[in-house]
């Protein structure tokens, strides 16, 4: 090994739920019959968008926030790519949110894994979006007076294509819900992990999290938006995983009458003398 | 011989309709056409001009003073028959006045046409005949261009310019006319010229916010969207308008976004991405007068510094500023052919003077031809993305082949993963820059224009290309020897081949930098690349675009 070749293992912490979800997007991957070749994984910055580095793949390791535009551009240069951000929910509900609200109406087909970890790991401890009230840290040294950003209640309000929410503590379901989103063909999915931070939320714990979440019923009907948005709108004693909605629009995509034949790229390539 | 032309009114008034019929017209008859316009930033109401500027020889600018005025609302003619130049004449859309003549264009277009909208074609007819042209070309153009609103439309509009005619006839002669030649019919403004080169140049992925002056070059890529098979998608804002170009061009597709200065300052951190991701990003950064709002609908040449520092850290980009409608299009596909040779980002500058500046010239040829990606078709097994070469510029694959594409904002390893090695650092970071010796090497010359061993030497770059032009000939005209050098790209410069263009005769010659800002930057940024020591400036920052009158009153003075 020369000395240039990048020390590839996995920058997180030892026990943070970054690992779990590494391990079941691999088994997802696999179970979705996807060509790796044919996968490209786009992140913005922060612990979990290291992701990209750690599973063979295409990699689009971008700026802070801008994981989805990034995303959205080559998904529109390929369609025929599988995309897909994993990032965490700083980058995706913070920097990223404008983005992340405008994707929805675009209904791009792009796959987005949020860590939500309710907590800033990369910066060392800072409140997220989705931190709790009164979530103490070094900044926010009174709690957190801010409401915590419900992005599953968005998605379902903007009529986002695919909507749904796991635990990283729960593999198999978390290998699930991926491979359901992995295999989703309408148009935008947003799946929001939750996520220990071992370093930096100590009241969001495995624990805290186990004691919680609860699979979503059988016969809850995922195109119902407002049995979804009661959904959404669950969280405390209880909080639901499982798919929350799936709009139906079509994709982007398929709406667009320049993508109907041949991706851009096919079309750029075909011109060529 | 050249007269001048202004159309003058409210906005919504159809001013701009006049305007560009008549420069149509114009130039379907045979005369040189150079035409401008100003607007104020708002939809309706207010004051907006149109110039044309019709001549026997070739025209590179507006001119100061006009020779006939038609003015549409009584605001327009108390605000501008100042500007009448001597022995003008002014055509009113009301009553007579001492120097003015009423010209009833809407009543008209009321009896004749049954419609206001028709005093364009009223007034259009007016010009012409006026100018003693007839109305003949002017009823051609008419047919073909409301053929699709019907027969009937066609024939009011007919009827408009007729009457339009026989009402100035009176009056033909009072202004000589330049006499019709065999010119180019085809018109361009420099957003038609960068549209098309785009276009042509294979552009796929078009993603913009809308901001002026910047928008009508992403109105007309919509416009040929279907045609050649472009997306184009108004992003939610600048910053994920670079953002997606960054993920197209990573994926294999030329895209471009277009912006003016206040947008391209959202720009900066992905502009910085493309440097260290390697990424031939385009952005056409359309200028208009800061800072932060600024004037919105106005021109000015003052985002070149900031242009050429935007971004954090450091990175090779090329900057190409064209100062005609010809080089906006072999500027902007050699724009996106270098960003597509070195990997890297381009800057193509124009501003609101260029972008609505119609010019009549040879057409330009339209059909499709694609750039040259420089694309790794197959790369083996251990391909890396970012191998130190010799060049800097290493092999680059996109993904969906057979090696995994791996870019990463974090400083990186050549197969692009996260590394805080620093000596691996060390080694990107000089592979990025040996860049700009290939790009300086490939850079395009400055175009002189004038005598060599002129005493006075006009420094100037972008849309100051032509009333420096015009400059010249007028200095030259009077005995007063000038010439220009104009610069299509401003970044990176050969210093060396710069300093000694402008090192020649330097004790026997003035050198003046004629740019559209306050402080003089392209001057400032030839002296600290140590192509210059010492120049004049000749500035202006008031938002209206310079003309070459003007230019050769302020060196002779």
């Amino acid at each position: 090994m020369t000395k240039w070749l990048s020390d590839n293992k996995p920058a997180w912490c030892p026990g943070c739920g970054n690992f779990s979800i590494l391990e079941a997007f691999d088994k997802a991957v696999e179970a979705a019959g996807i060509d790796r070749k044919q996968l490209v994984c786009v992140s913005g910055i922060g612990q979990a968008a290291k992701f990209p580095h750690y599973t063979p793949c295409n990699a689009f390791n971008g700026l802070h926030g801008r994981a989805l535009p990034a995303a959205t551009g080559i998904k529109l240069a390929d369609h025929k790519l599988n995309v897909v951000i994993t990032s965490g929910d700083g980058d995706m509900y913070g920097e990223g949110g404008n983005h992340l609200i405008h994707a929805m109406r675009r209904n791009i087909g792009i796959k987005i894994f949020v860590h939500n970890n309710q907590v800033y790991g990369l910066t060392k401890g800072q409140a997220s979006p989705t931190s709790d009230f009164g979530f103490t840290t070094k900044v926010q040294t009174h709690g957190v007076v801010l409401q915590p950003l419900n992005p599953l209640a968005i998605a379902i309000v903007e009529d986002c294509s695919f909507v749904a929410r796991s635990f990283a503590g729960d593999p198999e379901h978390l290998q699930q819900m991926m491979e359901t989103a992995l295999t989703h063909d309408g148009g935008l999915a947003l799946l929001d992990i939750l996520q220990p931070c071992v370093s930096f939320n100590k009241v969001n714990t495995f624990k805290w999290y186990k004691d919680r979440v609860k699979p979503i019923a059988d016969s809850h009907d995922p195109t119902d938006r407002m049995a979804a948005l009661k959904l959404a709108l669950t969280w405390g004693d209880e909080i639901p995983i499982g798919v929350y909605y799936r709009g139906g629009r079509p994709s982007f995509e398929q709406r667009s009458p320049v993508l109907a034949d041949k991706t851009l790229r096919e079309q750029f390539e075909a011109a060529r003398p | 011989m050249d007269i001048s032309i202004r159309v003058a009114g409210e906005a919504g008034q159809g001013v701009q309709t006049t305007g560009n019929l008549l420069v149509e017209v114009f130039a379907r008859i045979g005369l040189h056409v150079f035409a401008t316009q100003s607007y104020m930033s708002r939809i309706r109401g207010g004051l907006n001009w149109f110039d044309v500027r019709i001549g026997d020889a070739d025209l590179f600018s507006g001119k100061p003073g006009t020779d006939l005025l038609v003015a549409l609302t009584p605001e327009a003619l108390e605000a501008l028959r100042e500007d009448a130049a001597e022995g003008g004449m002014i055509l009113f859309d009301g009553h007579d006045e001492a120097d003015v003549t009423a010209l009833p264009f809407t009543d008209t277009a009321k009896e004749v046409g049954k419609s206001a909208l028709m005093a364009n074609s009223v007034a259009a007819g007016a010009v012409l005949a006026l100018l003693g042209y007839g109305t003949e070309t002017l009823c051609d153009y008419l047919a073909v261009e409301f053929k699709k609103k019907g027969d009937a439309v066609v024939q009011s509009n007919v009827d408009c310019a007729r009457r339009g005619a026989e009402l100035a006839e009176p009056h033909a002669g009072t202004i000589a006319a330049p006499e019709p030649a065999d010119t180019p019919s085809a018109v361009y403004n420099g957003t038609q010229a960068v549209g098309i080169a785009a276009a042509r140049a294979g552009v796929k992925l078009v993603c913009s916010y809308p901001m002026t002056p910047s928008t009508g070059v992403f109105v007309y890529l919509a416009g040929v969207a279907d045609e050649f098979g472009i997306v184009v998608e108004q992003a939610e804002d600048e910053i994920a308008a670079v953002n997606m170009v960054a993920g197209a061009v990573y994926a294999g597709v030329p895209a471009m976004t277009t912006t003016s200065g206040g947008g391209f300052a959202l720009m900066c951190e992905g502009l910085s991405l493309a440097g260290i991701m390697e990424l031939p990003v385009l952005i056409m950064d359309s200028q208009r007068p800061g800072p932060a709002t600024g004037l919105p609908t106005r021109t000015g040449q003052e985002d070149l510094g900031f242009v050429l520092h935007a971004g954090h850290g450091e990175f090779p980009r090329a900057v190409f500023a064209p100062g005609t409608q010809q080089q906006a299009y072999e500027a902007t596909r050699t724009a996106i052919e270098t960003a597509h040779r070195f990997q890297t980002p381009a800057i193509l500058m124009i501003d609101q003077f260029l972008a609505d500046a119609q010019k009549n010239m040879p057409e330009l040829d339209a059909a499709p031809a694609p750039i040259d990606r420089h694309i790794e078709e197959a790369p083996s097994a251990d391909y890396v993305r970012y191998a130190l070469t010799e060049s800097g510029v290493s092999p680059r694959a996109i993904p969906g082949g057979d090696a995994f594409v791996v870019s990463d904002s974090d400083e990186h390893t050549p197969d692009g993963h996260i590394t805080e090695d620093l000596d691996v650092r060390i080694e990107m970071q000089d592979k990025r820059m040996r860049k700009q010796q290939g790009m300086i090497a490939a850079s395009l010359e400055p175009e002189q224009y004038g005598p060599d061993d002129a005493e006075r030497l006009l420094v100037c770059w972008g849309s100051t290309y032509g009333p420096c032009r015009e400059a010249v000939d007028i200095l030259n005209g009077r005995g007063l020897s000038a010439a220009m050098l104009h610069f299509t790209q401003v970044w990176p410069l050969d210093v060396d081949r710069i300093g000694s263009i402008l090192g020649k005769n330097a004790a026997q010659r003035r050198i003046i930098a004629v740019e559209g800002n306050a402080t003089g930057q392209f001057a400032s940024i030839l002296r600290e690349a140590g192509a210059l020591t010492e120049c004049e400036l000749v500035l202006r920052y008031d938002g209206l675009p310079f003309t070459g009158e003007e230019i050769a009153r302020r060196v002779e003075s």
